[in-house]
C-alpha cells in the first residue's frame, strides 16, 4: 500500500512527459508508416505505368521497397528515448532537490529503499509503457499484410528496444548526478558522463550479444552507485 | 521521572571545517512541549533534521522514542510527524490527494474525521491544490498532515515563518489543540518569541551551534534579568559578577544583563560597588532572548565606540 502510493505519486509526476514522449513517437510513426505506404504505392504505379506491367506482376524488386520504413521512426526513437530518461531522473531527483521536499518524502513510515524503489519502478514502468509497448504496437502495426510492400525486419523492433534501454541507462545517469554532492565540475557530472560513454559503446556493437552485455553491465553499475548514493545522501 | 521521548548526546555536525551544532545534549521528557529557540543560522534545522535521521552527525547520537535518529525505522516514523520548515508540499496535489497520500503511510491510525475538522476549521477545501494556497494556508495543510495520525511526537521547524499575526494565531490555537490531549509531545523551533510563550513549557536555546539553556520557560524567565545601578559619581570601569552576560556603562549608571543572579548578590554587589541605588527592569521573553544569545563582543565594541 505504501510503495503503490509512493508509484502512482511518481507516475503522476512523470505523467506529462510519458504522454508527451509517447504521442511524439507515435505520431512520428503513424506518419511515417502512412506516408511510406502512400509512397510505396505511388512509386509502384509510376513503375508499372512506364514498365506496362499489371499488379500482380511486380515481386521483389528493390526500387519499391528500397530502406525499412520503421527506421527512420527509430532514429527519432534514439533521441526520444535517451531524452525522456534524462527528464524522468531530473522529475524524480532534481525537482524534489529545488522544490524541497526530499524531507516531507524521506519522512514517511516507511524505508528509503522503497522510495528509491518506487521511482526506479516508475521510471522503467513509464519507459516500457510509454515507448517500449508504443514502438512495438507501431512494429506489429507496420507489418500488416497490406500495408507496406514487404514486412519490416524484426531487427528494427531490436534496435527501438536497444534504444529503450539507453533511455534507462539515460535515467541511472541523471539520478546519480542529481544525488552527487560534488561541484558540477568535479564528480558530479560522473554518472552523466558514464552514462553517456555507455549508451555510446553499446550503439557501436554490432553483436547482439555484446549489446546486451554492455546494458547489463552499465545498468548494473549506475544501479548500484545510485541506490549507494540514495542510502547515505544527506538531505 | 517522565520518560525521555527525545535525548541528544554530544550531537555534533560539521560542514566542512565548519560547526553547525556542537555537542548538543538534550533531554525532552513525555508531554513536553518543548520551544527551540535560535537566531537565524543558530543550526535549529541542523538539530531537527539530525534528531530525524535526515542528516548523519559528526559526531554524538540522537534517540527517538528509544530508537537511533540513524536507524529510525518505519515503525518508529509512523509515530512521529514532521512539520518541515517553509512547509514543503507536493505542490501538484489537491489537499484530498495529499491526505490520501499521507493516510497510505498511516493506515491504522490515520484520523480522517481531525483532518476534515482541522481542514474546515482553516477553511479550506479538499479540492483545492497545494500550489494554488498561500504560505499561511500550505502551513496550516502541513500541521493537518502531522496531526491526523496522531503522532506520540511531533516536531516542527519554524512552523509560523513567513506567516502574519492572524494566521500564526490560528495555527498557534490549532496546535495547542493537539496539546491539550494528553501523552503528546511537541519540540518546535521558532524564532517568534510570542509563540513560544504562548505554547510552551520548556525551552531550549542554542546559539551558533552551542546549546546555552534548557529549562523550563518560567525558570528562564525569572534567570534573565536585567538591572540599572545609579550612583552619584562615575560609574565602575569594570564589572566583575558571576552570572553577568553583559553591561553597559554611561557616566552615572552601569546597565547589567544577569542570568542566575538572585536580588541578594545584586544588593550586595551593588554596595559593594558604591551604587546609590539600583532597580530591575522589566522584560518581556524577546527582550531576554535577544540579550541572552547576544554576543559579548558587540557590547565591547559599543563601549570602545563610546570611549
Amino acid at each position: 500500500m505504501r510503495f503503490l502510493a509512493l508509484l502512482r505519486k511518481e507516475l503522476r509526476e512523470s505523467l506529462p512527459w510519458l504522454l508527451l514522449a509517447g504521442l511524439l513517437l507515435l505520431g512520428v510513426g503513424l506518419l511515417t508508416v502512412h506516408s511510406e505506404a502512400r509512397f510505396a504505392r505511388m512509386r509502384y504505379q509510376h513503375w508499372s505505368a512506364h514498365q506496362g506491367l499489371g499488379p500482380g506482376e511486380v515481386v521483389n524488386t528493390y526500387d519499391l521497397v528500397r530502406s525499412p520504413h520503421l527506421a527512420w521512426v527509430a532514429m527519432w526513437l534514439a533521441f526520444i528515448a535517451p531524452g525522456l530518461g534524462l527528464v524522468l531522473g531530473i522529475c524524480h531527483f532534481w525537482v524534489p532537490l529545488f522544490a524541497r521536499t526530499w524531507s516531507f518524502l524521506l519522512h514517511r513510515s516507511t524505508s528509503r529503499m522503497s522510495i528509491l524503489g518506487a521511482k526506479l519502478a516508475a521510471a522503467i514502468l513509464g519507459l516500457l509503457v510509454s515507448l517500449g509497448l508504443v514502438w512495438t504496437g507501431l512494429y506489429w502495426y507496420a507489418c500488416r499484410p497490406g500495408l507496406l510492400p514487404i514486412p519490416e525486419p524484426v531487427q528494427i523492433l531490436v534496435v527501438g528496444w536497444i534504444y529503450i534501454v539507453i533511455g534507462l541507462v539515460a535515467y541511472l545517469g541523471t539520478a546519480l548526478s542529481a544525488l552527487s554532492t560534488a561541484r558540477w565540475y568535479t564528480t558530479r557530472i560522473f554518472g552523466l558522463v558514464f552514462a553517456a560513454l555507455a549508451a555510446f559503446l553499446i550503439l557501436v556493437q554490432w553483436h547482439l550479444g555484446w549489446v546486451f552485455a554492455l546494458a547489463v553491465l552499465a545498468i548494473a553499475i549506475l544501479f548500484v552507485q545510485t541506490v549507494a548514493a540514495f542510502l547515505s545522501r544527506e538531505f | 521521572m517522565a520518560e525521555i521521548v527525545l535525548e541528544t548526546k554530544g550531537l555534533t555536525k560539521y560542514y566542512g571545517a565548519k560547526p553547525a551544532l556542537d555537542h548538543l545534549d538534550l533531554r525532552v521528557p513525555r508531554g513536553c512541549i518543548c520551544g527551540f529557540l535560535g537566531r537565524n543560522g543558530a543550526g535549529k534545522t541542523t538539530a531537527i533534521k539530525l534528531m530525524l535521521g535526515l542528516l548523519t552527525p559528526t559526531a554524538g547520537s540522537a534517540t527517538l522514542l528509544g530508537c537511533d535518529s540513524t536507524a529510525l525505522t518505519p515503525a518508529i516514523r509512523q509515530r512521529i510527524g514532521y512539520v518541515t520548515e517553509g512547509h514543503r508540499l507536493l505542490r501538484w496535489m489537491t489537499i484530498g490527494r495529499l491526505e490520501e497520500f499521507q493516510r497510505a503511510f498511516f493506515p491504522r491510525q490515520w484520523d480522517s474525521r481531525l483532518f476534515a475538522e482541522m481542514i474546515e476549521y482553516f477553511e479550506l477545501s479538499k479540492r483545492q491544490k497545494i500550489k494554488h494556497l498561500s504560505n499561511g494556508q500550505r502551513a496550516q495543510v502541513s500541521l493537518a498532515l502531522a496531526l491526523a495520525p496522531n503522532p506520540e511526537l511531533l516536531v516542527m521547524d519554524d512552523p509560523t515563518l513567513g506567516l502574519d499575526a492572524a494566521i500564526r494565531r490560528q495555527f498557534l490555537e490549532g496546535m495547542i489543540e493537539l496539546i491539550t490531549r494528553q501523552g503528546r509531545t511537541v519540540l518546535f523551533s521558532s524564532h517568534i518569541l510570542a509563540d513560544v510563550e504562548r505554547v510552551a513549557d520548556r525551552i531550549v536555546v542554542i546559539d551558533r551551534g552551542v546549546l546555552r539553556a534548557d529549562c523550563p520557560l518560567e525558570q528562564f524567565r525569572t534567570s534573565v534579568r536585567k538591572v540599572v545601578l545609579h550612583f552619584d559619581n562615575s560609574a565602575p570601569a569594570d564589572v566583575e559578577l558571576a552570572g553577568l552576560l553583559h553591561f553597559r556603562r554611561s557616566e552615572r549608571q552601569l546597565e547589567l544583563t544577569l542570568v542566575g543572579v538572585g536580588d541578594a548578590e545584586v544588593a550586595d554587589w551593588a554596595r559593594q560597588a558604591g551604587a546609590e541605588r539600583f532597580d530591575f527592569v522589566e522584560m518581556n521573553l524577546e527582550d531576554q532572548f535577544i540579550e541572552f544569545t547576544a554576543p559579548p563582543h558587540r557590547w565591547r565594541l559599543f563601549q570602545w565606540e563610546k570611549a
